[in-house]
């Protein structure tokens, strides 16, 4: 394994990390815009509380894992940040607008505008982000990126599927997460039944679309596909499991077994796709290898983040513990 | 780095012929500006992201040893102020990321490797910061008073080791050396190049004391713009005493950082030193240009106040020091010098008067102090009208500052390596992706101005009638929040950063002596 393959694996761990933490907070901001009756004021507010210390840190991870993507593999940079202008746009536009939305809601009081409009951006900035990268991750595994036509990776077929997909995942894992959230406190236990009625169907939803997935995997993306079918099949297995076993752990009121076997789903999904686009980057114009920075470069930022671990894993754990159960206002 | 009259001059000229030859460079200018808006954007939040937290470990650390409610107040303000700011730090720092992308793919094709180590280690400091910010704003509560006091240091040492890894990329590209390049492509680049640049030293310092004083301005500059409204109790006193005292001692420095900076931007970059001092032909006994605009047709500076041989004997200690022109170099290797030289004079003057109302008021204090005269700060309305001035000077000489570092490399991205128009994405699409991230970010700004200005004026409600001699505690108990105009909306979304240290502090008595200390000290 050379430097280069390490360094692709720290990026997927980081994605992996960022789906269950941020992709969570997305998923959250989808259930805000979904919130309807009697409790969907104290939906909104949980989904508030549950995001507010911890958002900002989850989000750290993408930034991670672009500036893995942009020093490690420079050349790949280049070539996503021509090709997949659109999507890339909507992403940041929704990550820009969903942060700004939640601190002007939580901090305006008014000041600009009624907080609910900000509340609104907030949701639906929050379904956009997971749309758009979805989006992109499909692209890189079609390899349909052209310099001249930055509307492909928008039109195909596979690309919307994926996005869709990754919104459904994001939005599963946050109901489910919400379970716990609601019925660690007697305030918010009310909220329970709505909450795991939505993790639930987000489970049903995403086990549908990603059976949807497949074929157009085959279709869209032979290369990726033949070596999904090569490689993947043990994380398909994981995620199926994983699947089914929180199907049944939200059955039995089960919220925090509910949680890892969630994650272990959604990273099964993210882990076959990983290990079957390797050792592409961009299929048909970027490998692990042609796209590395020089050798010494990728040693380096490899050695900087052993060092940033050793102190990033204990502050998240003490971050994590603090807000294990999040205090909603009424 | 705001190339707004660049931008004006090129939206002029692409109204009137905007013929297809000239899309390249359309797009190399739309690109730009687009980097130069969102990057002045991101700075004007990231710079209170490195300086609030020191003033915040101080505010708070009084009120940790006094318990005194008027510094309580000050750090729970201080506190919401800097959530929203950090955040809106956060996600636009996240724009930039994706934009060197978007905006400058061949660039970052190319160079990404070399700058490898120090975004890698900046993703950390931004890791660590945002991790505890998330503790210290929603963990008053469930901290001690200590613990919760404790959080901000990671705060503090994280963002000022941001701006080190941040500005070690940016002198990189400015004095770019320690790599191999074969064919344009780098083929071996030392992993610490970025930390190894000629100018990475001085442009670090300079950049984190602007922070310093671009906080402790704009903090002092809130307060005086509260008392010149009448508002003359403990709480603005401090809160005007606490930022000048950052700006005033930061200000001074400044100017011998500065000094430095411009000798080794005249070794290592000597058409930028020529453009910021708008000299045309290379020359000894160079004067020191004040003021004035920069003629492109004769080299010389109009309507500027000439200092002789000053520029020589600043660079060189000597009148026969030789100083580059820019006509050194072909026409097209010259950065706008209209452009640089003006900003560089406006960084310099608005210095220059921070630096004098830093001595004046150095003096005065220090005569009401021999006197026995308190408070130590004068506060008349002149004193009140400079201070709250400082803050807006600090922020406009900081941009004015950046324009420099950045027009002033042009045309190159990584000097003497890659021109910017090589670097440029050859998307079509620049013109509406640059009018949407300049709407978006406006619409942005202008609620967080409204916020921000809500925040400004509410305050604890203290007796607005107090004078400035009054030595009575005028704080009704430790909870700066209940008279707040603010309160009923806020206290919803706010996790629980509401209210939490006024309920679990002790509440100090109306009669206590400390909570007086601000004024009798």
């Amino acid at each position: 394994m050379t430097a280069a393959d390490l360094l692709a694996v720290v990026m997927v761990i980081g994605l992996t990390a960022y789906a269950l933490t941020g992709g969570a907070d997305f998923g959250g901001g989808v259930w805000d815009l979904l919130a309807r009756g009697r409790d969907a004021a104290d939906q909104r507010r949980l989904v508030s509380a549950a995001l507010g210390p911890v958002w900002e840190a989850n989000h750290v991870w993408l930034i991670f894992v672009i500036v893995m993507m942009f020093s490690g593999f420079p050349a790949a940079f280049g070539i996503v940040g021509s090709t997949l202008e659109i999507p890339l746009i909507c992403a940041l536009a929704g990550i820009v607008l969903r942060g700004a939305a939640y601190v002007y809601r939580a901090y305006g009081a008014g000041a600009a505008g009624p907080d609910h409009w900000w509340g609104h951006v907030f949701a639906i900035s929050s379904a956009i982000t997971p749309v758009a990268l979805g989006v992109c991750g499909a692209a890189l595994a079609t390899g349909d990126v052209t310099e001249g036509d930055a509307l492909a990776p928008v039109t195909s077929a596979f690309g919307i599927v994926c996005g869709v997909f990754t919104l459904a995942v994001t939005a599963f894992l946050a109901a489910v997460y919400l379970c716990r959230d609601a019925a660690s406190s007697p305030e918010t236990e009310h909220l329970v039944p709505g909450f795991r009625r939505r993790a639930l169907g987000g489970a049903v939803v995403s086990g549908l679309l990603a059976a949807a997935l497949l074929p157009l995997l085959w279709s869209e993306a032979p290369v990726v596909a033949e070596r999904f079918a090569e490689r993947s099949v043990p994380f398909v297995v994981i995620s199926a499991l994983g699947g089914i076993a929180s199907l049944v752990a939200l059955w039995q009121h089960r919220f925090t077994a509910a949680r890892i076997t969630a994650g272990a789903a959604v990273a099964g999904v993210l882990w076959g796709w990983a290990a079957a686009q390797y050792p592409d980057l961009v299929v048909g114009r970027a490998t692990v290898d042609s796209a590395a920075a020089p050798e010494a470069n990728i040693v380096a930022m490899l050695i900087a983040v052993a060092c940033g671990l050793v102190v990033l894993i204990p502050s998240l754990w003490m971050l994590f513990r603090l807000f294990a159960n999040p205090e909603v206002k009424s | 780095m705001v190339h707004a009259a660049e931008v004006l001059s090129h939206v002029a000229a692409l109204a009137q012929a905007a013929d297809p030859p000239q899309a390249s460079s359309v797009s190399t200018n739309l690109a730009r500006a687009q980097t130069a808006f969102s990057l002045a954007f991101h700075i004007c939040f990231a710079v209170f992201g490195v300086g609030m937290p020191w003033l915040l470990l101080f505010v708070e650390g009084r009120w940790v040893r006094t318990r005194d409610p008027v510094w309580l107040a000050l750090t729970r303000k201080w506190s919401r102020a800097f959530a929203v700011m950090f955040a809106v730090g956060a996600v636009s720092g996240t724009a930039l990321s994706f934009e060197f992308g978007l905006l400058w793919p061949a660039f970052m094709a190319r160079y990404g490797g070399v700058l490898g180590l120090s975004f890698t280690l900046e993703g950390f400091a931004f890791f660590a910061e945002a991790i505890f910010i998330g503790m210290y704003l929603y963990g008053w509560k469930r901290l001690s008073a200590r613990a919760h006091w404790l959080t901000l240091w990671p705060i503090a040492i994280a963002g000022t080791f941001s701006t080190l890894f941040i500005i070690t990329a940016n002198a990189w590209m400015n004095t770019p050396g320690h790599v191999t390049e074969v064919d344009g492509k780098v083929v071996s680049a030392e992993p610490f190049a970025p930390f190894l640049a000629a100018t990475a030293p001085h442009q670090l310092i300079h950049m984190l004391l602007a922070a310093l004083m671009c906080t402790g301005g704009i903090v002092a500059g809130v307060y005086a713009v509260g008392m010149l409204r009448g508002r003359r109790d403990a709480y603005h006193q401090r809160g005007l005493r606490v930022g000048l005292a950052v700006l005033l001692v930061c200000a001074p420095l400044q100017l011998i950082v500065g000094d430095w900076a411009a000798r080794v931007v005249g070794n290592e970059q000597p058409i930028k030193l020529a453009a910021m001092e708008g000299l045309g032909h290379t020359r000894t006994h160079a004067p020191l240009t004040i003021g004035g605009i920069y003629d492109e047709q004769t080299g010389e500076v109009r309507h500027g106040i000439e200092v002789p041989d000053l520029l020589s004997l600043m660079q060189g200690l000597s009148a026969d020091h030789e100083i580059t022109g820019l006509t050194a170099v072909p026409p097209e290797e010259r950065p706008n010098a209209v452009l640089v030289h003006s900003a560089f004079n406006v960084m310099v003057g608005l210095g220059m008067a921070l630096i004098a109302l830093s001595l004046v008021t150095g003096v005065v204090v220090l005569r009401r102090r021999r006197r026995g005269e308190r408070p130590l700060l004068p506060t008349g309305r002149p004193w009140l009208w400079a201070a709250a001035a400082s803050g807006p000077a600090s922020m406009l000489a900081m941009l004015a500052g950046w324009e420099v570092t950045e027009g002033g490399r042009q045309p190159w991205i990584v000097y003497g390596r890659m021109r910017v128009d090589e670097a440029v994405t050859s998307s079509s699409g620049m013109p509406a992706i640059f009018t949407g991230t300049i709407l978006l970010y406006l619409g942005l700004a202008t609620a967080l101005i409204l916020i921000l200005r809500r925040m400004a004026t509410g305050g604890p409600e203290l007796a607005a009638t107090v004078g400035e001699t009054s030595t009575t505690p005028d704080i009704p108990d430790a909870r700066p929040a209940p008279a707040s105009p603010d309160t009923p909306a806020r206290v919803r979304g706010d996790g629980d950063g509401g209210d939490g240290p006024g309920t679990s502090a002790p509440t100090t008595p109306r009669t206590d002596p400390s909570s007086s200390e601000g004024d009798a000290r």
